[in-house]
């Protein structure tokens, strides 16, 4: 049973938008009923579903992976010359500095992190590895965002600030 | 409870469209690791799970049709 990289590269793919569309389906869903619907609740299924998924095939891959770096050292201890996958790492400048007065928990720095983490491991960062790191911040918003209606929803007196936010923008004495 | 039943018809395209480019994922896994594959077991139960909430969106949305189109006509 073998899997090559290129169907990897395509299910991965095909996955990642699959989730992102499936979040936003799920979040437009619910807003429109709410959470408690069954309708949200089927399409946080499925959203579900996507990600346990991607994550088992994306394992898969990562494993494939490490098969291949096993093979590699192996080579390297019975002396044989085996093409490396990667360049050689190059010297990475670290000189990025995040805009004044951007949040701390702001995604752009988990994003430039990981950016930043890929590159040192790799030595480069494909257009593929971006794009997924943006993708995954952006799911992460939206998971946190989902959360966070929800509480809000059900907890509407921890926010006391919002609620009076909400009646003076919809009182017309306000 | 009345619901906002605005934009739906577009939410069921775009679920309808879900649905159809994930659904050659399940056969991919099946072709490389066979049926009894957990990989492949999930895709399916992963397919399976965005065709019903295709399905219950269809429906829903069809089911709300007939009022809108009752009012188009008056």
């Amino acid at each position: 049973m073998y899997i090559p990289e290129a169907d990897f590269e395509y299910l991965i793919r095909t996955l990642s938008e699959a989730r992102s569309r499936a979040t936003e389906l799920a979040v437009s869903v619910g807003s429109r009923l709410g959470s408690e619907h069954p309708l949200t609740q089927l399409a946080n299924a499925a959203a579900s579903n996507i990600e346990n998924t991607l994550r088992e095939v994306r394992s898969a891959a990562a494993e494939r992976q490490e098969s291949a770096g096993g093979l590699a050292d192996l080579g390297s201890a019975l002396q044989i010359e085996i093409p490396t996958p990667h360049p050689a790492p190059a010297p990475v400048s670290t000189a990025f500095t995040p805009p004044a007065g951007l949040d701390p928990e702001h995604w752009l720095h988990a994003f430039v992190d990981q950016l930043w983490a890929q590159a040192r491991a790799s030595g480069g960062v494909s257009f593929e590895s971006a794009e997924r790191f943006l993708q995954q911040r952006k799911d992460e918003f939206l998971r946190d965002f989902l959360i966070a209606r929800r509480m809000y929803r059900t907890y509407p007196h921890l926010f006391p600030e919002i609620a009076d936010e909400t009646r003076q923008t919809t009182s017309p004495l306000g | 409870m009345t619901f906002d039943t605005r934009g739906f018809s577009q939410l069921t395209r775009q679920a309808t469209d879900l649905m159809s480019e994930t659904a050659d994922v399940p056969t991919v896994l099946r072709s490389r690791l066979g049926a009894q594959h957990q990989l492949t077991r999930a895709a399916q139960e992963m397919v399976a799970s965005i065709e019903i909430f295709v399905r219950e969106l269809r429906s829903f949305d069809a089911s709300g049709e007939p009022v809108v189109t009752d009012y188009q006509d008056l």
